[in-house]
């Protein structure tokens, strides 16, 4: 599995977001090209960390490299053999495929003779043993977006005369899909018309996060920790989760879905109240 | 041969049933969008019903005609959702009509048949999956038939590996299915946990092995251990639950 939540891990852990280490890092970037019938993919390890450096080189910890798309692909690398093939027809490149690079234990090891850790660890580490298989380290995270159409907009506005109602809601593959009877209730002849879209948007997500929650919360529970769940398949979820990820927003819940909206759509009621008053000002 | 594909949001339009019930499903329904495919051979799609023998029969053809056809082809065919649903809408309403008459009584059971969402719940996925895991697998420890056997006799703990991205891993399948066979707890594995209202309605002691194994990663990667370390940690995850002296085997 792709690594990236900063869970408590009983002992110390490499990772750029980790504070086990005073000052290391471990990062690494992915090429890929195509081999015959194999892509390529190519990585390139950068681990500043000497005592990581060294447990590597004498075959004590390993790298594993972690592919993820359609499922989760584990491949142990050596160090003269920085690269993986993989079979075209198990390549799905039209979906996202997310890689990251692990550094596994090969045996038990202890980290008496660390002497990067962060102090915290100073009268602890000579007591800490890590068993064979267990993760030391974990890097960033390199994604492949695959063949998304619109891999910016979350909204897709249709018009279709022969919808039975004015508006109609629907989530679609990867954006929320908003069907308008006609012209005039998408207020197309007026100033400030997307304005005045934005209770339908409002309407869309609430729609879309109402969805998300059922989807990725535990059972019988109506709250999402974005941090525990894993990136999500679904086009449209993924786009609603790097939104709230990057807007800083910790858990969706039923509780707070207005509140993540607010944060995620930039005060689009606001906008909304703005543009009426507008109007009104000029009637008068 | 080419498979037009369906218009998106097809799974929404109740018009398509209505013609697929009539046997009136015409290009309106359709992109020029094709998929281009060797062969498109019938095979079971759909195991919610029918006696256990009856799936177990059925699951056994599914992956014998997808081992010897689909799964030759690219992912980007055989995990696409649309393409299935167009080639069953398109091509195989006759077999579909014929194998689930229900799909005629109503719009639900045609969107639980034939366009059911391609994930870990749909039949097709589950046989997809299977048969990728098993055919591209370096390193076997049983014969293939074996495999396929276990996957459909501990088809509950199949699904609990495939729901969740973490596991859903070929070499891993593989692992525990020898460690399920040579440890001969097939039943057990499939048993409700009795008088633990705690873990929810529907445990089974095959689950609650999948799911410590998942809290344990990643201190331990078990999809990384040879088969004989993860018998020891499956054993340890089982003995939480279940008193391993009963079991007649030794660990």
């Amino acid at each position: 599995m792709i690594y990236k939540k900063d869970a408590n891990f009983p002992y110390p852990i490499l990772s750029s977001t980790s504070y086990s280490y005073e000052e290391s890092d471990f990062t690494v970037k992915v090429s890929f090209e195509e081999d015959g019938d194999s892509y390529r993919f190519k990585v390139k390890p950068n681990v500043m960390s000497s005592f990581m450096d060294n447990l590597l080189r004498s075959g004590q910890a390993k790298y594993v490299l972690v592919i993820q798309s359609k499922d989760t692909k584990f491949f142990p690398l050596t160090l003269d053999q920085l690269y993986v093939d993989i079979h075209k027809k198990r390549m799905s490149l039209s979906s996202r495929t997310s890689i990251q690079l692990h550094i596994v234990a090969d045996q038990t090891l202890d980290f008496s003779a660390n002497k990067e850790l962060n102090p915290f660890y100073d009268q602890m580490k000579s007591s800490i043993t890590v068993p064979k298989y267990a993760m030391l380290g974990y890097s960033n995270i390199v994604t492949f977006e695959g063949g998304m159409k619109n891999p910016l907009d979350l909204f897709e506005k249709r018009l279709d005369p022969t919808l039975k109602s004015a508006v109609k809601f629907e989530l679609g593959s990867e954006c929320i899909v908003i069907h308008f009877k006609n012209e005039d209730i998408q207020f197309q002849s007026m100033p400030k018309a997307n304005a005045f879209l934005n209770p339908y948007l409002y309407t869309g997500l609430r729609m879309a996060l109402d969805r998300f929650i059922k989807t990725y919360a535990e059972e019988d529970d109506d709250v999402v920790e974005l941090a525990q769940i894993t990136q999500p398949e679904d086009l449209l979820d993924f786009k609603l989760y790097n939104l709230m990820v990057n807007k800083a927003v910790v858990e969706l819940s039923v509780e707070n879905i207005d509140e993540v909206i607010g944060r995620i759509s930039n005060q689009i009621i606001e906008k909304y109240v703005k543009a009426v008053k507008e109007l009104a000002v000029n009637e008068d | 041969m080419k498979i037009k594909l369906l218009k998106e949001g097809y799974k929404k339009d109740e018009l398509l049933y209505t013609a697929f019930r009539n046997g009136t499903v015409d290009e309106q329904f359709f992109t020029e969008e094709t998929v281009e495919i060797a062969e498109v051979p019938d095979f079971p799609i759909y195991m919610g019903k029918g006696s256990e023998a009856q799936k177990k029969a059925d699951f056994l053809e599914a992956f014998k005609v997808i081992s010897e056809s689909y799964v030759n082809d690219d992912r980007d065919i055989h995990f696409n959702e649309r393409f299935w649903h167009s080639l069953l809408v398109a091509e195989k309403r006759d077999y579909i009509v014929d194998k689930y008459p229900q799909v005629l009584d109503g719009y639900r059971e045609f969107t639980n048949i034939v366009i059911k969402d391609f994930n870990w719940e749909n039949y097709i996925y589950k046989c997809i999956l299977a048969v990728e895991y098993i055919e591209d697998a370096t390193e076997l420890y049983l014969s293939k038939d074996l495999y396929y056997e276990l996957i459909v006799d501990n088809l509950d703990i199949f699904n609990y590996i495939i729901k969740y991205s973490i596991f859903r891993n070929g070499e891993f399948l593989v692992k525990i299915l020898t460690v399920i066979h040579s440890l001969g707890i097939s039943d057990v594995l499939k048993a409700k946990i009795p008088d633990r209202p705690d873990l929810g309605s529907d445990e089974r002691y095959g689950r609650r092995v999948i799911f410590e194994l998942n809290k344990a990663y990643p201190v331990v990667m078990s999809p990384l251990l040879t088969v004989e370390e993860l018998q020891g940690e499956f054993m340890m995850a089982l003995r939480i639950y279940y008193d391993i002296s009963e079991l007649k085997v030794t660990v």
